[in-house]
């Protein structure tokens, strides 16, 4: 009726009680962490991949890994600053596999998440939408970590992997062709 | 020297965060953007972006952060038992390498057939010039040849079993 447990079972065991213990924080701060962040990780993963399926299999994607990520963080803005850095990395490669399968990612499928509603937010937000997807992915990803999620160059640089002294001028880029994109003479 | 930054640009976007751009600033303020590249650009792309920020964080749903936890968990245990299953398929390969080596050193030790032939290709290679090498490959070329894939690809293609395995 019971099976003799052996060595092997027993080691298994402790090793699967490892790689839970290997998490960077405990199930009560990860839950509370994740409900102060995973909307603005979704929008931004949306924004960037300009795809809504892409951004819901990324969100999971994007806090296993920063769970198993062997880091310490100093600081609410640093670990805030890692979980996005992680986002930006898996979007980059969502995009590169993208490349092959030139099918995906069209970029105006985030505009079904305001609904088909024609009101004028609606629109509003559509027409950001697809002035956001005229803009490369680096470019989306400045500006939505600028503006909507109210980040300095210095975070910037570091969720994104680039230079601090590099950000004004990267930021006044982006920002110079979607207002040019937003404006009313523009075609997007 | 073209500018990039303005010194009104954190005074312009904090009105625009705070909801108080264009109306509720100062008149200067709103004479200035009309006229600055810069605080106009701010003004027009940070308005964008927090709109669509409200209206995108009202409509997301993601999902409940138990479930996402649970599937961590979930996720963590498979990754380990795959981790801890690996060093039992780099002794299986190591197993299967020793038993081919085992097979061939029996196959050699017992077939007078191989012993003779390999006697053969000795005393032949002792006092052999390169040349003598010609007519002993378009002889055995073809089996020469098979035995030559056979090394290459076995390993080739164990690789790429166990590799996949490991996916």
């Amino acid at each position: 009726m019971f099976r003799d447990v052996t060595f092997n079972d027993v080691s298994r065991v402790d090793t699967l009680h490892d790689a839970c213990a290997g998490f960077v924080m405990d199930e009560d701060t990860f839950r509370a962490f994740y409900d102060r962040t995973a909307r603005g990780v979704w929008a931004y993963l949306a924004r960037v991949t300009g795809d809504r399926q892409a951004a819901d299999d990324l969100l999971q994607e994007t806090y296993y890994r920063f769970l198993r990520a062997a880091a310490t963080h100093d600081s609410e803005d640093h670990r805030r600053n890692s979980l996005y850095r992680i986002a930006t990395n898996l979007a980059r490669d969502v995009r590169r596999r993208s490349l092959l399968r030139p099918t995906d990612l069209v970029g105006h499928d985030i505009e079904r998440v305001t609904g088909d509603d024609r009101t004028s937010a609606a629109e509003h937000s559509t027409d950001v939408t697809r002035a956001m997807a005229r803009l490369k992915p680096r470019e989306r990803a400045i500006l939505w970590l600028a503006y909507a999620e109210g980040n300095s160059h210095r975070e910037i640089a570091e969720v994104l992997g680039l230079q601090p002294s590099s950000m004004k001028i990267l930021l006044f880029r982006a920002r110079r062709k979607l207002a040019e994109l937003l404006s009313p003479g523009s075609k997007s | 020297m073209k500018r990039i930054e303005c010194e009104f640009e954190a005074e312009v976007l904090a009105a625009v965060i705070q909801s108080r751009w264009p109306e509720r600033v100062d008149p200067e303020l709103r004479e200035h953007a009309l006229t600055c590249e810069i605080c106009s650009d701010v003004a027009t792309v940070a308005g964008a972006m927090d709109t669509t920020r409200d209206e995108m964080r009202a409509a997301i749903v993601v999902p409940d952060s138990g479930r996402v936890w649970w599937l961590a968990q979930l996720r963590a245990r498979r990754d380990a038992a795959k981790a801890a299953g690996r060093p039992i398929t780099a002794a299986q390969i190591v197993a299967f390498g020793c038993a081919v080596a085992l097979l061939g050193a029996c196959f050699g030790a017992t077939s007078t057939w191989f012993q003779t032939a390999l006697g053969a290709l000795l005393t032949s290679a002792k006092g052999m010039d390169m040349n003598a090498l010609v007519p002993l490959l378009v002889e055995h070329g073809a089996l020469a040849a098979c035995m030559l894939a056979v090394v290459l690809l076995v390993p080739a293609a164990l690789y790429l079993t166990v590799g996949r395995d490991h996916k």
